[in-house]
């Protein structure tokens, strides 16, 4: 897949729901747990009201996607989010591709990882290790199916240590879920075009 | 909510009680809990909003079967006849579920707008639209950690 990823970094997410969120003063209160919606927090997107209407999947789902994406030590931080852009590149998210890459970025200092896949998408030549990374989130993002033993080995070649290798598997499986929410439930649309668009 | 031990997702990949893929999970306790907690919560909430138990099971095994994992598919089947149910999702409200269930496990960047006013066309509300979503990206998710996790089992 050679889909250019367009930068959606800059200012909000602009989300256009293709159902009617909850109304946050209509909220009960069990929705407004799950958003984490205080007297002094109210900023909340039309994604996470989106969720709303299903408030007991969403109460476990954020701190799901927090045990994984942010939980201490294991996988370094960049190398989840590369497993993350991966994914959301193959599922087709160019808002979550574009996010993430940028968080990777920030992460890693090697901002040539980025311009790299930005290029050649999941095929870019990477240094060894992330290539390895890259190789495996693409083929459990495509078909969790053709999964083998065999797979582990180029990570472990790279010292991947098994828990690593698990924080991998759980960013890869974690865009599975969020690309296909971002994109089913409504559209990620392009910010108002700014001085300098990428 | 579950705080078993075997969880779901040991019993899923064959991992036994106290196995070394079973503790290596254990390494990240917070995405054990909930993600068995969603599971509990996509499967057997306390409200399903319109989107029953029995069509639950049935649009988990459709998604299963299209991502060719046997396991899971037989997970799903079993828990389906468990609830005295065969095929729930028939007619055009099942359909339009069906339909989806396939847009969102092979082709999600093709969904549009009119996917989902379809869902509520057939009776769907937002609540059960939601949970339906939710339901599919979460099978869609467990699979992926399930090949993993068999993977760091057999490559052991």
């Amino acid at each position: 897949m050679t889909r250019k990823m367009r930068d959606f970094t800059r200012g909000e997410l602009q989300w256009i729901p293709w159902i009617t969120p909850v109304d946050l003063d209509a909220a009960t209160a069990e929705q407004l747990t799950a958003l984490k919606v205080t007297p002094s927090n109210r900023s909340v997107g039309a994604y996470s009201l989106v969720l709303a209407h299903d408030p007991e999947a969403l109460s476990q789902r954020s701190p799901l996607y927090n045990g994984i994406m942010f939980g201490s030590k294991g996988l370094p931080r960049a190398d989840r989010e590369l497993g993350a852009v991966a994914a959301s590149r193959i599922n087709g998210c160019a808002y979550c591709a574009s996010v993430h890459a940028k968080r990777f970025t920030e992460l890693s200092k090697a901002p040539e990882v980025m311009q790299r896949i930005q290029q050649d998408g999941v095929e870019a030549a990477l240094d060894p290790r992330r290539k390895a990374i890259v190789d495996y989130s693409a083929k459990l993002t495509r078909d969790p199916a053709a999964i083998t033993a065999a797979d582990a080995a180029p990570l472990r070649a790279h010292g991947l240590s098994d828990l690593e290798i698990l924080d991998l598997t759980h960013a890869v499986a974690m865009f599975a879920w969020a690309n296909r929410l971002m994109q089913t439930l409504g559209a990620p649309a392009e910010p108002a075009p700014e001085g300098n668009p990428l | 909510m579950s705080d078993g031990n075997p969880d779901v997702m040991d019993t899923l990949a064959g991992l036994p009680d106290g196995s070394a893929i079973a503790e290596l999970r254990r390494q990240r306790p917070d995405v054990v809990r909930h993600l068995q907690g969603s599971d509990d919560a996509i499967f057997a909430p306390a409200h399903h909003g319109g989107f029953t138990r029995p069509e639950r099971e049935a649009a988990a095994l459709r998604v299963a079967t299209l991502l060719r994992d046997g396991a899971l598919e037989e997970h799903y089947q079993r828990r389906l006849v468990a609830l005295g149910e065969t095929n729930p999702l028939t007619g055009a409200h099942g359909e339009s579920i069906l339909a989806h269930i396939d847009c969102v496990t092979m082709t999600p960047d093709s969904a549009r707008q009119a996917d989902l006013d379809r869902l509520s066309a057939a009776g769907l509300t937002p609540h059960a639209i939601v949970s339906l979503s939710q339901l599919i990206a979460y099978v869609n998710f467990q699979s992926r950690v399930l090949a993993g996790l068999r993977m760091l089992r057999d490559a052991s």
